[in-house]
């Protein structure tokens, strides 16, 4: 399978090495000790002094310091006196061991021999770039302890760093309620919480949160950022991006979530699901992944995108760099690029019926299939789709630089997958369709007859003939299609069935005596209408219109009786042909998307793991383990908490790839619970690690836009938990109670309300931002949502205040708790008794009233009474302090 | 002169009164943990800044505008005639061979392509002509026509160079970093920090233009870093008929209750800062809540443009298609520093990915275009500013993240060129109708004067009065390259 990358720890010093005569070589035998201790600081992505040392030429030069080496001359070098400094303060490396008696020796010979090196050394060996190389699970995490908390608290005491205590219990209940839900405790819980003194009691909390339906649509979305989900596009009716129906992917995120499903599975649904599960319709609605990049005028930006997002969304590889040239940093050459479009060639999208609707623009499975295994991958000179390289046609690999192999194997596929119109459901419907036409034929003769007391005559003849022949048209049709069924069935579904032969005779027969009935209606049709219209009327007697409508019945008459010739006539020859249900696909599919995805989603892939991780990581605490999030790429640094990520990437693939055992993992860690407060916080750690690096306190951070909006409606009690189903209007954002989740989320088509809190831009956002400009105090001051919402929470909290002996302190105390999640300060309580008073008086001083311009925000409208207008301001003022969109 | 009356000297008491104001029982208390703990790592004798300049400012705005991308240098402001002598030969053939000199690249590249050299293939003719224009005499391509017809206000750089062959130059601009180190404060971050405002109602570091694309350093081309949240600049939109979302809450709301409101939210605010003195969000969300609520009003107004007269409009190429989008953005930048918005950051060309002016193929037409698109809207701005008597007191620069490569990329294009390219100034304090620096005889290296990114900031706040050394925070240490040093040669 992969094969291993660590070339290099075969040639570390060894006594053999040392007694030989011959000169030292540098490649083989110094490189790889300053590689392994020295590069990380003295190195292309960190030059610590000024210093590198991961070319001869650059030693010579040296740094800060002066020359780190004096070719000829060792004992000069300020190379040898660092790592071999008896001073343990001073001495080189740093962390770790010091050097062997046997490295120094080399290196000392090394440099005395001239400290030769070739002129154009080469760039460093990508293939040595840690994130190419497979993660391992560091040997010292002691048993007992949260793995997350002993690799931390090992980095934190080697810098003296004391980590900070646990967050108060309603902290800690805030911050994971919105993290692993999106929506903060409601009172309930928080009450509950701090009363439930029990060990476990934090434990409970993130089971229930984590078996919550809520928290598939929280991390849904983080995933729809990372997958780029959007739906469709387009000028008016006309799509241009994405698939109409594609919410059914986003279902399918959610749901996956919600079970847990494995993500390496998930990985496999979404690039192969056509081919791992051809017809099961909730895995294939997982291929809405690829199905997103469709784009209607050009076929290379589609497949550019679907290059270039598969290899940032699960490997953490920029691609695209290569569409034009080969990568410049890292092992991804011109040719690898059109490799990887070559899995994609074969694809295309197209949209099922699914139960229940014929009409696949009202609804639909988008899903994606293979159309075409014969159009050949060229690379493009230059990028440019005009001039493909014909001369080497490309078949799909990998870079070998990343191990693992890749095995094609074409997948048959089922009759319901290449031909899905003969599935049941489809087929049941049809029928059924023809049945109900039938009964309704029924049904219109029976009126008819029933009719003759005010027709008489002709007229009643003819009706009742018009429907005995619509019923025997409407019987033929139900025949055709039931044998029409059944021939297909025996053709495709079934292997040498020896009755397929008559089936398809009977199918022909029936098909042909449904188009003499067919044909036979439309002559009396037209009849019965050059009847109608030759009936003497003085009005229309002259009348050209009359005349010309007589005309064009004589016409279709003529046709008319032309076809049912045509038809009987047909229906003499006995013939095996009819007409197909419908479209079918290529029987095969090529398993090209399906090989690729098993090489990601495996255990010895280096990155899938790790990018996942890191993307989970970011999510909990705010920031990533790696801060470039999709190009873990010679470009990214060995992280710091290399070890950390690595111990995680892997205890993530033992565990089945279970996301809900790492989110478990991560968030019941102390570095998790840590509190945010630091008024008096280790002003010692502030000085060592401003920025936090090692997590010794918990980040405040921003709430995502969606959970914004959802804890609003979430607080006020009114936010609809109703669960998937179609996209619904970004325009009903301000008045629809679902979660934001749901809403059209597309290129021009995004809630305004979102995007000003740095919501996932549609191109792209593997990351979010984190802004804080006064469009968002607007936001939240002035919409119809916080307006809304708070009056309407107001007036239940009034009620629920009327209660209690202090009403004005109960009101403040409970809304404190409903919207803040915590008890007001005295402070705080001081601060807003004062202002229910100061408020309600203004409020009811009306002469001194003055509105705003402009219309008034729809929806619920303000109280009459000043008191209760006042609570409404209040809560309104709690919905935009800066601990509603905070998380401490 | 239609500036707002407000002095630097007021708007530092104002500073000071919004810190004070309505803070009750709190205020002391979060003033004199801001004063101990210095905002960072309580060094003893730092404090920040006071919002005065530390020495006379030459301007009181700045107006930046960036072509995002990378605008080839060689058909704009650095005629290289040798380019059309030598078309088709590699540069090895040329007189000129030496400009490949490894060491300058081992110097000066940080990249790991190994294949940096092959990148430069054939040199490529000069897609446009030039001619010398204005008293000055300084040659400008044809493409330029408007803005070549003020170059007797413009200073000409065409020996800038940086150190990112890809488009994270982009960011690197901006933070005078490349984007290997991280993010860093941006330039408007560092004056927005360093100066005090000139209009309370509006913010002082705009950005007009979609922001830069992820790629490239996205909102972090804009934004404060570690100067913290507080400082980073606030895009807006330039649309007259929805300047700005949520701006009002309409006549179902009194005043009087608003401001009660914002009043209670204030105080509640303080008491958490209290709590978190460390917590810069907290801050900045408290100051951006007091500006949104003067901005509902003097936003609009900002993007009122009907209220210029035809004439100015037709100056910026508003009546016409090509010109009317950057158009508008000009002359919004120019209102808003009549108004007294310190920094307008104006992007052209961002585009959701690399830029709208990376010319890798068809660099003619692409480039023809967008030289069309903002030629005329920018000299409109220069010749507005002048005529007005704000282009005194208003640095205005142009720039881009790195030039185009001699050598040709295909058939019809460029590469990205890092390594000698132009950039331009005019207005407060520069001295017009000048040309510093040069690059060699085919515009590959600059080798005369030669600056780096950070030359540019250092000159900007040089003509704001400000010493980015005395602006240094404690615990963030800047290298001398981070300053860059003031280009003094184009200053009157």
């Amino acid at each position: 399978m992969f094969r291993p990358l660590a070339v290099f720890l075969a040639v570390t010093a060894s006594a053999a090495q040392l007694s030989a005569a011959e000169p030292v070589d540098y490649v083989r035998q110094i490189k790889p000790i300053l590689r392994e201790r020295c590069y990380a600081c003295h190195g292309p992505l960190k030059t610590q002094q000024d210093l590198r040392l991961d070319t001869a030429r650059r030693m010579k030069t040296g740094g800060d310091s002066g020359p780190a080496i004096t070719p000829g001359k060792s004992a000069e070098s300020l190379l040898i006196e660092k790592v071999t400094e008896a001073d343990e303060e001073d001495r080189m490396p740093p962390e770790g061991k010091p050097l062997s008696a046997e490295q120094i020796e080399l290196l000392r010979r090394w440099i005395d021999e001239g400290a030769k090196a070739a002129v154009d050394e080469p760039a460093p060996d990508p293939r040595e770039h840690w994130a190419f190389r497979l993660p391992v699970k560091v040997a010292d995490v002691a048993t007992g302890k949260n793995p997350i908390d002993a690799l931390l608290g090992t980095e934190m005491r080697k810098r003296g760093l004391r980590p900070l205590g646990s967050a108060a219990p309603q902290v800690v209940l805030r911050r994971i309620h919105l993290d692993l839900a999106g929506l903060p405790p409601t009172r309930e819980q928080l009450r509950a919480f701090l009363k439930d003194s029990s060990d476990d009691a934090y434990r409970k909390v993130v089971d229930e949160l984590l078996a919550s339906p809520r928290h598939g649509e929280r991390w849904g979305r983080h995933w729809m950022d990372v997958w780029r989900y959007s739906d469709w596009s387009g000028y008016k009716n006309e799509i241009r991006n994405s698939q109409r129906h594609i919410w059914r992917w986003r279902d399918w995120i959610i749901e996956s979530l919600n079970e847990d499903k494995p993500y390496d599975r998930m990985i496999v649904e979404m690039l192969a699901g056509d081919e791992v599960a051809p017809t099961d319709p909730n895995v294939l609605r997982a291929t809405g992944f690829l199905g997103r990049n469709w784009y209607k005028f050009n076929r290379h930006v589609w497949l550019d995108n679907t290059v270039q997002h598969t290899a940032k969304a699960f490997l953490g590889l920029t691609f695209n760099c290569a569409r034009c040239h080969d990568h410049k940093f890292d092992p991804i050459s011109q040719k690898d690029y059109y490799r990887l479009r070559a899995f994609f060639e074969p694809h295309t999208t197209r949209t099922d019926r699914v139960p229940g609707q014929s009409d696949i623009n009202k609804d639909g499975l988008p899903r994606v299939y293979d159309s075409d295994a014969k159009t050949a991958t060229y690379l493009f000179i230059r990028g440019n789709d005009k001039k493909p390289d014909k001369e080497h046609p490309l078949s799909p690999a990998m870079p070998a630089v990343f191990g693992g192999k890749i095995d094609v194997q074409p997948v048959e596929l089922p009759v319901e997958a290449f031909y899905p119109d003969l599935r049941k459901f489809v087929v049941d419907e049809m029928i059924g369709k023809a049945r109900e036409n039938l009964r309704k034929a029924d049904v219109a003769l029976a009126a008819a007859k029933k009719n003759d007391a005010k027709l008489g005559g002709k007229k009643l003849m003819r009706a009742v003939a018009l429907a005995e022949q619509k019923i025997k048209s409407a019987g033929a049709a139900l025949a055709s299609i039931k044998a029409r069924v059944a021939a297909e069935w025996a053709k495709y579904a079934e292997k040498e069935n020896p009755q397929a032969k008559g089936l398809a005779l009977a199918a022909g027969e029936a098909e042909r005596q449904a188009a003499v009935e067919i044909a036979t209606l439309a002559v009396l049709q037209s009849e019965h209408k050059l009847t109608d219209l030759n009936v003497p009327s003085k009005a229309k007697k002259d009348d050209k219109k009359h005349k010309a409508a007589v005309d064009k019945t004589k016409k279709a008459l003529a046709a008319a009786r032309k076809k049912l010739e045509a038809a009987q006539s047909a229906a003499k020859q006995p013939s095996e042909k009819y007409t197909a249900l419908g479209k079918q696909y290529p029987r095969t599919s090529t398993g090209r998307r399906l090989a690729l995805a098993r090489w990601i989603a495996n255990k010895e892939n280096p990155l899938t793991a790790r990018v996942a991780v890191n993307h989970i990581w970011m999510r909990h605490f705010g920031r990533p383990l790696v801060d470039s999030v999709f190009d873990f790429g010679t470009r990214a640094g060995e992280p710091r908490h290399r070890a950390l990520l690595d111990w995680l990437a892997v205890e993530f693939m033992e565990n089945n790839w279970s996301m809900k055992h790492l989110h478990r993992l991560i968030v019941t860690s102390a570095a998790y619970r840590r509190a945010s407060a630091d008024r008096d916080a280790a002003a010692a750690n502030r000085k060592i690690d401003p920025d936090n690096h090692f997590l010794w306190r918990t980040s405040s951070r921003r709430l995502e836009a969606e959970a914004i909006r959802d804890s609003i409606l979430h607080v006020a009690g009114r936010l609809d938990l109703a669960m998937g189903g179609p996209e619904i209007d970004q325009k009903l954002g301000q008045s629809s109670r679902r979660r934001s989740v749901y809403f059209r989320h597309a290129y021009e088509k995004q809630m305004k309300f979102l995007e000003l809190f740095d919501g996932a831009s549609v191109n792209e956002c593997y990351r979010r931002s984190e802004s804080i400009v006064p469009q968002q105090a607007l936001a939240l001051a002035n919409s119809r949502l916080s307006f809304e919402q708070s009056r309407l929470l107001a007036r239940k909290l009034a009620r629920e205040a009327a209660k209690e002996k202090n009403e004005s302190d109960a009101f403040i105390t409970i809304a404190f708790e409903q919207v803040l999640s915590r008890s007001p300060s005295s402070q705080e309580l001081q601060l807003c008794r004062e202002f229910l008073t100061d408020q309600a008086a203004r409020l009811a001083d009306k002469k001194n009233l003055t509105t705003f311009s402009g219309k008034a925000t729809a929806g619920t409208k303000p109280s009459a009474d000043p008191k209760l207008r006042a609570k409404e301001n209040l809560i309104h003022v709690l919905l935009n302090h800066n601990d509603f969109v905070t998380v401490r | 002169m239609t500036y707002h009356s407000h002095s630097p000297t007021a708007h530092c008491s104002n500073r000071r009164a919004f810190l004070g104001a309505g803070m009750g029982f709190g205020a002391l208390a979060l003033g004199a943990m801001l004063q101990r703990d210095g905002w960072a790592n309580g060094e003893a004798n730092w404090s920040p800044p006071d919002g005065q300049p530390h020495f006379s400012p030459k301007v009181k705005n700045v107006i930046w505008l960036f072509m995002v991308g990378g605008t080839s240098h060689l058909e704009s402001f650095d005629h290289k005639p040798a380019l059309n002598r030598y078309a088709g030969m590699s540069i090895a053939e040329t007189p000129h061979h030496d400009v490949l000199n490894p060491k300058f690249l081992e110097e000066n590249v940080r990249t790991l392509a190994p294949d940096l050299r092959k990148v430069l293939a054939k040199l490529y003719p000069l897609q446009v002509g030039f001619r010398r224009r204005g008293q000055s005499g300084i040659e400008v391509s044809d493409w330029w026509p408007h803005v070549g017809g003020c170059i007797d206000d413009i200073a000409v750089v065409r020996s800038m160079w940086t150190n990112d062959i890809d488009h994270g130059a982009q960011l690197q601009f901006h933070t005078g970093r490349n984007t290997l180190d991280g993010y860093f404060p941006t330039i408007g971050s560092w004056i927005h920090y360093g100066l005090g405002s000139l209009n309370d109602d509006l913010p002082q570091f705009v950005v007009l233009g979609r922001p830069l694309a992820d790629c490239c350093g996205g909102n972090e081309g804009h934004r404060a870093s570690y100067l913290g949240p507080q400082h980073d600049g606030v895009p807006l939109t330039v649309d007259p008929k929805n300047p700005l979302p949520f701006a009002s809450p309409g006549a179902g709301v009194f005043r009087q209750e608003q401001r009660g409101e914002v009043e209670l939210l204030r105080k509640l605010n303080r008491l958490t800062a209290e709590e978190h003195p460390h917590d810069a969000a907290l801050q900045a969300r408290i100051k951006s809540y007091e500006l949104a609520f003067r901005m509902q009003t003097a936003v609009p107004e900002v993007f009122r443009l009907e209220q210029e007269t035809k004439a100015t409009e037709r100056l910026y190429g508003i009546d016409q298609s090509a010109t009317k989008s950057f158009g508008q953005m000009c002359l919004s930048a120019r209102r808003l520093a009549e108004r007294g918005v310190r920094f307008v950051q104006v992007y052209h060309g961002s585009n959701g990915g690399a830029g709208g002016w990376d010319a890798h193929s068809n660099l003619k037409s692409n480039h023809s275009k967008n030289c069309a698109a903002v030629d005329k809207p920018i000299a409109g701005l220069l010749k507005d500013l002048k005529r007005r008597g704000m282009l005194d007191e208003t640095l205005v620069v142009w720039a881009t993240e790195f030039g185009r490569s001699p050598g040709g990329e295909g058939k019809t294009g460029r590469d990205h060129h890092p390594f000698g390219f132009s950039i331009w100034m005019a207005g407060g304090g520069i001295k017009g109708g000048t040309v510093h620096g040069a690059t060699d005889e085919l515009g590959f290296l600059a080798v005369e004067d030669r600056h780096y990114v950070t030359d540019v900031h250092a000159t900007v706040l040089n003509q704001l009065g400000l010493d980015s050394r005395k602006l240094e925070v404690p615990g963030r240490k800047r290298l001398d390259i981070d300053h860059g040093k003031a280009i003094k040669e184009i200053l009157a």
